[in-house]
């Protein structure tokens, strides 16, 4: 979407991501929780940048921000134009289902359904055509390395397939940002490994913006171009890693 | 979300927890079924009602008398002995022609009764004679008639009711084919000039025995124990009641008639024939206003009926509630999950009530089965007690189509009820607080 530049100047580029002193407070009986407090950044078509930040530091709040999951309680959060705060729930359903895609660390794989059930569900969701939903879901388990495993139950996979697998389930709807809650914290190292390569592939092959909450600073400075620190519900500067 | 995945997914999660849905799908197949039972046993009672009444004939029946009859037949503001000539018109053949040219009427048929003598060899006895219409042949008090029916609306037959036909012969049976003559006052002349009586004979051949009297004895017509056609008695000329009015009033004047009996093509007609009849200034009367109270009864049974077959329909429905509820609690983390990857909440919604209403149509479906087969064994056991009494069987519990629908679509209907506040409940879970712990 990135327009033609006026004449003379440079090439107007729209960020992926753009939060206006994001804000998500908790009020708590007398005392108010700023878990997220008046963040402003933005991120890069194509970018893939880490956030680091101590426990408690407000990481998931800002992502689920980030996700449509939660609701800002003041600021502003654009994703690709579209603009978070003047959602109403209705809208926010849409963005989650079409614009984002959203990996836990604990998988969040549906225990009772087969890994090809839990990837069309994203596709039922978005009422995506049923005569090509067959080919879809192949494409993208195919596309994480499960294509074999299509009709197992998240239990008969390891903790690296299933997190494969919910990858392969937030990138359904073709989303251009992709956002990742510790998506190694319950993985051993090669698994770990695995499914970071995996995420690096996609953002250099598929142009998929990456942001990934992460506690090891060693990963974020391995595969993230950038990392951004939080501390008390704050944004630290912004840094380039390397 | 399309209506197809709505229901793949509702069944999926019917599937996970098969037990506890399948107990609340038979709470409710249960519960449509006591009222189906209760409901189909009303429909039946007032049907085989209905019925009963309908095989006498009475519905397609009205009585037209004229209000100046001091004989009227109801004793309401309509009967006026003394009512002026133009508030009160003969009932002669101009009204005769007039009530047969109203829509739906088949036959017009005056009453013809009249004293008269049997002769039968050699012995006579005096009694009650009377017509009887063309119409009456389809009766169905006189479908255990023996021999047979007259063999035209003017045939000089006769037919004798049983009791007194075994005066004239200890085996009535032996009558039939026989000829008897009838004596019989008749009215000669008319007009201004009045008119006279004779004595007068005739030869009737025997055709049939009666053991019930026509209409079920319900009709004043039918009171006689020798019955010939209405057309041959009426030009017999018989002396009739109207005539000795008119005599003691010294009325000179056309023949008139003290009763018409009106016989309508279906007894849906009787109610719009009994009003022009009565616009024509004559007393009408006819057994649908007797069952109007019926009808009333009947409706007020079948919504007692109604309610108590709803109650553990309504029992079965809390069962929705505490299984859907249950679901909700149970499947947090599912819902959470769906909604992060982008179920918006009237989709979450629309599952549990996709569920209800799955619940609601199969438990309706079963439910229907099961009151029907109820009502089939109460049924059997009714006809095996009516069998003992030698009396012919009959289907007390009815269940039609209409109910059997009506039935599933209200089990639907409850379920979905049922499903409203499980519904809202998974709809407004917060994703972030239903994917927070494990
Ligand atoms: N529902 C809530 N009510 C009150 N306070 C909350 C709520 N959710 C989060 N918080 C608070 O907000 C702050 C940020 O929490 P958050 O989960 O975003 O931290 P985090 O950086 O993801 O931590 P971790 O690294 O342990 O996952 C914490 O102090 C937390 O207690
Ligand atoms: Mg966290």
């Amino acid at each position: 979407m990135s327009e033609a530049s006026a004449p003379g100047k440079q090439p107007v580029i729209i960020p992926a991501v753009e939060a206006l002193a994001a804000s998500r407070y908790y009020q708590m009986g007398e005392a108010t929780v700023r878990a997220v407090d008046e963040v402003t950044f933005t991120l890069a078509r194509g970018e893939f940048a880490a956030l680091l930040g101590p426990s408690g530091s407000g990481k998931s709040t800002l992502l689920n921000l980030l996700a449509g999951l939660d609701r800002l309680t003041a600021g502003n959060i654009r994703v690709q134009g579209a603009e978070l705060a003047k959602m109403d729930s209705e809208a926010l359903a849409r963005y989650r289902r079409l614009t984002v895609g959203m990996i836990f660390q604990s998988f969040n794989l549906v225990p009772t359904m087969t890994l090809a059930d839990n990837v069309e569900l994203p596709l039922r969701f978005a009422e995506f055509p049923r005569a090509e939903r067959r080919d879809r879901v192949h494409e993208l388990l195919a596309g994480v390395g499960l294509a074999g495993r299509a009709q197992h139950k998240p239990s008969q996979l390891s903790g690296g397939e299933q997190q494969r697998a919910a990858i392969a389930r937030a990138l359904a709807n073709r989303p251009g940002l992709l956002l990742a809650d510790e998506p190694t914290g319950n993985l051993d190292s090669r698994n770990g490994q695995e499914v970071m390569a995996l995420l690096e592939q996609l953002n250099s092959q598929m142009g998929v913006t990456v942001l990934m909450v992460t506690h090891d600073p060693a990963l974020a400075a391995r595969y993230a171009r950038r990392a951004l620190h939080m501390a008390d519900g704050r944004m630290l500067a912004a840094e380039v890693a390397q | 979300m399309t209506r197809q995945d709505l229901f793949e997914l509702a069944a999926r999660n019917m599937r996970n927890a098969r037990l506890r849905n399948a107990l609340t799908t038979i709470g409710i197949a249960v519960g449509v079924a006591s009222l189906v039972a209760m409901m189909s046993l009303g429909i039946g009672l007032q049907r085989f009602a209905n019925h009963q009444l309908m095989k006498s004939g009475m519905f397609q029946t009205v009585f037209v008398t004229s209000r100046q009859d001091p004989r009227n037949m109801d004793d309401n503001a309509d009967a006026k002995p003394d009512a002026k000539p133009e508030e009160s018109p003969a009932l002669d053949d101009a009204a005769r022609a007039k009530i047969a040219a109203l829509p739906g009427v088949e036959e017009v048929a005056p009453e013809v009764r009249a004293t008269a003598e049997v002769e039968y060899a050699e012995h006579t006895n005096f009694t009650m004679l009377a017509g009887l219409p063309w119409s009456a042949r389809d009766e169905d008090s006189l479908e255990k008639m023996k021999g047979s029916f007259f063999s035209s609306a003017t045939a000089e037959e006769a037919i004798l009711q049983r009791d007194f036909a075994k005066k004239l012969d200890a085996n009535p049976e032996n009558l039939i084919g026989k000829k008897i003559v009838l004596r019989y006052a008749h009215r000669q002349g008319g007009g201004a000039e009045g008119f006279q009586i004779e004595r007068r004979q005739k030869s009737f051949t025997i055709v049939g025995l009666l053991d019930e009297q026509p209409y079920g004895g319900m009709r004043m017509i039918s009171r006689a124990r020798v019955f010939v056609p209405t057309q041959t008695a009426l030009a017999m000329d018989l002396m009739q009641p109207a005539d000795t009015q008119q005599l003691v009033r010294a009325e000179p004047a056309e023949r008139t008639y003290s009763m018409l009996t009106v016989r309508m093509v279906s007894a849906t007609q009787a109610e719009a024939v009994e009003d022009a009849v009565k616009k024509m200034h004559f007393s009408a009367y006819s057994y649908l206003d007797a069952t109007r109270s019926m009808r009333r009864f009947f409706a007020v049974l079948d919504m007692f009926l109604g309610i108590f077959g709803s109650l553990a329909l309504a029992v079965a429905s809390l069962a929705i509630v505490n299984t859907l509820v249950m679901a909700v609690l149970e499947r947090r983390r599912e819902i959470g999950i769906m909604k992060a990857i982008g179920a918006s909440d009237s989709d979450v919604k629309r599952i549990f009530f996709a569920e209800a209403a799955t619940m609601g149509l199969f438990g309706g479906v079963m439910g229907v089965i099961l009151g029907w087969l109820i009502g089939r064994a109460i049924n059997l056991g009714a006809n095996l007690y009516l069998h003992r009494l030698k009396m012919p069987p009959e289907g007390l519990l009815l269940v039609p189509l209409w109910l059997a629908a009506a039935a599933v679509l209200f089990a639907i209907m409850v379920s979905v009820v049922a499903g409203i506040y499980p519904a809202a409940r998974a709809a407004r879970l917060d994703p972030v607080e239903a994917l927070r712990y494990e």
